[in-house]
């Protein structure tokens, strides 16, 4: 099984949302979280005030699939998320060691 | 059983048979718990003790009160500390029977000296032998203690009642002090079994019990209310469970009311109960106030000096010196509230019940409601979501508001929402108060706030963004804009704050929308922001309002990652609508809006090159009054009017294009003391410049001298056709002392020469002072640039000043821009 972890603009969870649905994907947990890339922060000034902007909002989409569907769902993020533009985000995947559900002790892929 | 409404119209609002049913369960569980109890300890004590000890009941079991699945509380005595090592090993076995019984029971084991001895880190042990109970065990060491606790407690009266009010007032503040939670727990939340908890454990510890024992008879019902619906949670969870969730509100409306029924419905007959238990605890937490000797109250009690002709402060509530007097009429009634707000002190119970007591009250409201200027009196003041809260709570705004009772107590289900409708708006009234009044507040948000300049309307806008939910449930936005067009009847208010409101109601929902749907990098996105927001004034409305209407959805709806992204749509739109003022002109062949408003063909032309936000700012009736006054400019060169408006006065200017006007408008103001607020200057393609200044009179020299009016204006006409000069005028002004700020405002100027095709906009920032635009102005046109287009605001003795400047009909080079970047530091460095 893998974990797969995305970091994607705001206004992209939709699409993601959705194109995860078309290929059978409904388990999500999903995040509002904030951080930045290669770009690190930079300074606004409003009313001659200063602020610094170094932490973006972003969301974060993680789930876990069985190890056959990986590249699939992670096409399907990328294909959803890119817009071409710094910022886009970043997908993650994790190798898991166990999946319990815990209404009955299902495990493994079963759980999922 | 299942008319409960009926039986509400009696006095039983509980539906007798549920009530009945719910009070045996009661008595029987604690009949049954106290023989299993009496056995356990027949079996495990009594045969190993050898010494007296009693088992008792105290807390909820004390009181016979025992719920379905509630713990059970013992206190085991002991006559000397020196028996209690021998208590050990059969107290545990003793305790093992119970639990293997079924009973979650908590012990305790003391002896009658340990209880008649203050336990400063255990004022519960107090509050809980308050309602201690034999069950058994020796009577007689039962009756040493009882017999001892009285004086213990006479002794002890005003600490334990200041102890019992500051912990009730800790859990109330737990849950935001409201009872209008959309998933109550009806034990702990205000209005709860707590509170009335607390007002039998004041009416057995107060010595002076009148006004407790009359507050705990006026909860009567509610109690019964609240004990039925506790014995059914109880009962349907198979636990101690006292929340109500929203399935067991559907299983509670289907069994208690008719089939059909809404649990809404049932939940406002909830809230109505509740109300009345979190009323009479306040009631009985005012009485303990008077129980504190401590310098905190004395200081309290020095806000009596706060009291005027109307009204007394003492013990920080608010009462009435003349009741006849201020309930005679709506108006004075609304001028008892506006203190509150004023001063953020909540009225006395002894106020609440006049003000509930006069049935004629709503009607005043209803038939002869205050007008606008006292509406917007209270809407201005720092604590105005108390002051409608304690309005609520005397059914005053729904006199005022008829619409208002459509969203009391109204629960609309939503997995993020926390409280009913009503509660929503109040609590994002008090966000915006939070926001003007709290240090820790977001320090972005709260500089916007402190350029508005009407809280009133921005207020009553929140008050009314989701009354649609009651009028119109599935399109709220447009039920609240129909209830607005009552609203603004009854209070009176002005056509140019009707339009304000209606704009905010008809967008609350946008920017949330843009927050989390749209690429706020995306320059489309800020298009599409400027398209439905006219003005920087309207984004700035709106953003403020986007904000407290997300912070009420419950205490933790407005994370940091909402917060940025608020921020960020709020900068993409000011940024957009900053670019439009100089690149949008009013183009009065193809612009429609030029066309309406032009009623002429003359007027359509006069309006040909403005800046679109001119349509946007100004009615047909200003837009008119323009133009004449651009009739006389073609006359006689220059027009100048100067009008009283809103607290200050407005300079309207029209005058043929010519270099430094707007430095000799603003010295020109200055020679005479005036104190530039805001000013808006632009030109049109057929070389006329229109500037509006709003200015203040610190001296009050117009209003006091109305002739002044018209010497200023032919001052202002003077310098304009150069018949006198600003700097002599300046000159012979005597200088002013600057207002005392108690800190400095180090000027800042930001140039930026992407912001528009044609024009450099600066952006500046600095303290205010009189002359100070005059002084930018000059160094402006000193260097040879020409202004094009300007926005001042002043935010306390904050100048935040825009200028759209050309030098030769183009963008300044880096050169000027250093240049020009000093000598405006210069000028506006505070002394």
């Amino acid at each position: 099984m893998k974990k797969i972890e995305a970091i994607i603009q705001p206004h992209k969870l939709d699409e993601v949302r959705d194109a995860l649905k078309n290929i059978g994907v409904d388990g999500l947990t999903i995040s509002e979280v904030r951080g930045h890339g290669r770009q690190k922060g930079h300074k606004e000034v409003y009313r001659g005030m200063e602020y610094e902007v170094d932490l973006l909002p972003k969301i974060k989409i993680e789930t876990v699939v069985p190890d056959a569907r990986k590249d699939e769902v992670t096409h399907a993020i990328s294909a959803a998320a890119r817009s071409g533009k710094i910022g886009d985000g970043k997908i993650f995947v994790f190798d898991v060691a166990e999946a319990i559900r815990i209404r009955n002790d299902d495990t493994g892929e079963l759980a999922l | 059983m299942r008319d409960v409404n009926a039986a509400a119209a009696t006095g039983d609002n509980t539906g007798s048979s549920i009530l009945q049913q719910a009070l045996a369960s009661l008595e029987q569980r604690t009949r049954s718990v106290d023989q299993t109890i009496s056995d356990a300890a027949a079996h495990n004590l009594t045969p190993r003790l050898q010494f007296p000890f009693t088992v008792c009941a105290v807390g909820g079991y004390g009181r016979s009160e025992l719920f379905p699945y509630s713990d059970i509380d013992l206190l085991i005595l002991a006559e000397n500390e020196e028996d209690l090592p021998a208590m050990k090993d059969p107290l545990s076995d003793f305790l093992r029977v119970v639990w293997d019984s079924g009973l979650h029971a908590s012990q305790s084991v003391r002896t009658v000296v340990e209880c008649c001895r203050l336990h400063e880190q255990n004022i519960e042990l107090h509050v809980s032998l308050l309602d201690l109970r034999f069950v058994y065990g020796d009577a007689a060491l039962f009756q040493k203690l009882s017999a001892a606790l009285p004086a213990f407690y006479q002794k002890q009266e005003n600490r334990l009642i200041r102890e019992l009010a500051d912990m009730a007032a800790k859990r109330h503040a737990k849950f935001n002090n409201t009872v209008y939670h959309l998933e109550p727990n009806i034990k702990e939340a205000p209005g709860g079994f707590r509170d009335i908890h607390l007002l039998h454990w004041l009416a057995l510890l107060a010595q002076d019990k009148g006004r407790i024992r009359e507050a705990l008879e006026g909860i009567e019902g509610a109690k019964r209310f609240l004990t039925a619906v506790r014995c059914f949670l109880h009962n349907q969870s198979k636990r101690d469970n006292n929340l109500l969730g929203f399935e067991l509100q559907d299983r509670l409306t289907a069994f208690w009311m008719d089939a059909s029924a809404e649990p809404a419905e049932w939940m406002r007959l909830y809230y109505r109960n509740a109300r009345q238990v979190y009323q009479a605890a306040l009631h009985a937490m005012e009485f303990a106030e008077t129980k504190d000797p401590s310098l905190a109250r004395q200081f309290r009690d020095w806000r009596g000096r706060l009291s005027s002709s109307e009204f007394t402060v003492s013990h920080e509530r608010v009462f009435l010196r003349n009741p006849a007097s201020t309930l005679g009429s709506a108006q004075s009634v609304l001028g008892l509230f506006t203190f509150v707000a004023r001063h953020g002190i909540p009225l006395s119970w002894d106020t609440q019940r006049r003000l509930m007591a006069d049935a004629a009250l709503p009607a005043r409201f209803k038939n002869d409601p205050p007008r606008w200027p006292d509406w917007r009196e209270f809407l201005s003041q720092p604590n105005v979501a108390m002051a409608l809260r304690q309005m609520q709570e005397t059914g005053l705004l729904a006199a005022a508001i008829p619409h208002w009772t459509t969203v009391e107590c109204l629960v609309v289900r939503d997995f993020y929402h926390r409280y009913t409708v009503d509660e929503h708006s109040i609590v994002a009234v008090e966000v915006i108060d939070q926001l003007a009044g709290k240090a820790e507040a977001p320090l972005r948000f709260r500089t916007l706030l402190l350029e508005e300049e009407d809280r009133a309307t921005l207020r009553l806008a929140l008050l009314l963004h989701d009354v649609g939910k009651g009028v119109l449930p599935g399109d709220h936005v447009q039920g609240s804009l129909q209830a607005a067009v009552d609203v603004f009847e009854r209070l009176s208010v002005p056509q140019a704050n009707r339009e304000v409101i209606n704009f905010l109601i008809l967008h609350h929902l946008d920017l949330s929308s843009v927050m989390t749907g749209r690429d706020l990098d995306d320059p489309a996105t800020a298009r599409l922001l400027s398209s439905q927001i006219p003005t920087q004034e309207d984004l700035r409305r709106l953003t403020l309002l986007t904000y407290a209407d997300i912070s009420a959805v419950n205490p933790t709806a407005m994370t940091p990652w909402r917060l940025e992204q608020l921020w960020r749509v709020y900068s993409a739109g000011l940024e957009q609508l900053t670019r439009e003022l100089i690149a949008n002109r009013i183009d009065s062949a193809n612009d429609a809006a030029a066309q309406a408003a032009g009623e002429s063909p003359e007027i359509t032309k006069f309006l040909q090159g403005f800046p679109t936000r001119y349509l946007r700012t100004h009615t047909p009736a200003q837009v008119r009054r323009h133009f004449e006054m651009d009739q006389k400019r073609k006359r006689d060169g220059v027009a100048v009017s100067i009008t009283h408006d809103s607290g200050a006065f407005l300079l309207t200017v029209l005058a043929s294009d010519q270099a430094g006007l707007f430095a000799k408008l603003c010295g020109a103001l200055a020679s005479r003391g005036m104190n530039i607020l805001k000013v808006e200057a632009s030109s049109n393609d057929h070389g006329c410049i229109l500037d509006l200044i709003r200015f203040s009179d610190p001296m009050r020299n117009l209003e006091l001298n109305p002739d002044e009016v018209h010497r200023l204006e032919w001052t202002v006409e003077c310098v304009l056709r150069d018949s006198l000069s600003v700097s002599d005028l300046i000159r012979q002004r005597r200088s002013q002392p600057r207002p005392s700020t108690g800190s400095k405002i180090m000027p800042s100027v930001h140039f930026n020469n992407e912001a528009s095709d044609e024009c450099t906009l600066i952006d500046f920032v600095g303290e205010d002072r009189p002359g100070l635009l005059y002084d930018l102005t000059s160094v402006i046109s000193q260097a040879g640039c020409n202004i094009e287009l300007v926005l001042v605001d002043t935010e306390a003795h904050k100048a935040i000043d825009v200028f759209y400047i050309t030098q030769s009909g183009g963008k300044l080079d880096e050169t000027l821009t250093d240049q020009l970047t000093e000598e405006l530091k210069r000028v506006a460095m505070p002394v």
